[in-house]
């Protein structure tokens, strides 16, 4: 067993539920090719640095987790199936030192979970003023291939 | 002036930082060995030692990968403040 980390960017032009149903979806991928999941981080919908198949933005997503370095082939075989993903990132925690940095990695994304009531306060007005603007975008690019 | 060039010593801000891994995903750490068109900083400029610029190229690499560092910096594609929403 291995220590990866995998950051996947999900289609922006989805709607909130279909982005948590995607990232399920590929949470699933990972437990049933054996993986064990230690812990997961939303980075949140984000611009790009440059576009992807014209897409601006994404909605980043982080998993850690531990698997036999077998069975990542076919998690990226998987992964490139899955039209819903911009890109994803593996990588690999092997020596050492990149164990300890992939615990402390782990250690920093469980605390961010663990206190979400206090961040989500902070956050809270940006975040929604962020959210609208990406709600609308996704509308207004639902309804301009019905409209042709 | 060549007196003053001989007190100047080079030092590498990681190996100070005692930095033992860096992650792809803290962006703002980057900036550092980054040119303004985003091009990787030679060692002979940012001082860095030979173990940390190995370490930041292949940092810098997967950012690239994961679209959260540009590739290129182009007049045609100009990246308006890709570090925004870094806070």
């Amino acid at each position: 067993m291995r220590n990866y980390e995998n950051l996947v960017i999900v289609k922006p032009t989805l709607t909130a539920e279909e982005i948590q149903a995607s990232v399920k979806a590929i949470e699933d991928i990972i437990t049933s090719n054996g993986g064990e999941i230690a812990v997961t981080d939303a980075m949140g919908m984000r611009k790009l640095a440059y576009p992807i198949d014209k897409n601006e933005r994404g909605y980043f997503h982080v998993i850690y987790y531990t698997v036999a370095p077998s069975a990542i082939t076919e998690i990226e075989r998987r992964f490139r199936i899955n039209e819903d993903l911009l890109r994803f990132v593996t990588i690999k925690y092997d020596t050492n030192r990149e164990v300890i940095a992939f615990n402390k990695l782990v250690q920093k994304a469980q605390k961010k979970s663990e206190t979400p009531a206090k961040e989500e306060v902070k956050t809270e007005a940006p975040a929604a003023q962020a959210e609208a603007p990406v709600a609308e975008a996704a509308a207004e690019e639902a309804v301009a291939p019905a409209a042709e | 002036m060549a007196e003053r060039r001989k007190y100047k010593k080079r030092f590498c801000k990681y190996c100070e930082a005692k930095v033992d891994f860096m992650d792809y995903k803290d962006v703002g750490a980057l900036r550092f060995s980054l040119s303004e068109r985003y091009k990787i900083m030679p060692r002979r400029l940012t001082g860095n030692c030979k173990r940390h610029q190995d370490m930041i190229s292949t940092v810098i690499k997967r950012a690239r990968a994961a679209a959260l560092v540009p590739y290129t910096v182009t007049r045609k594609a100009v990246v308006t403040a890709p570090f925004e929403n870094l806070r």
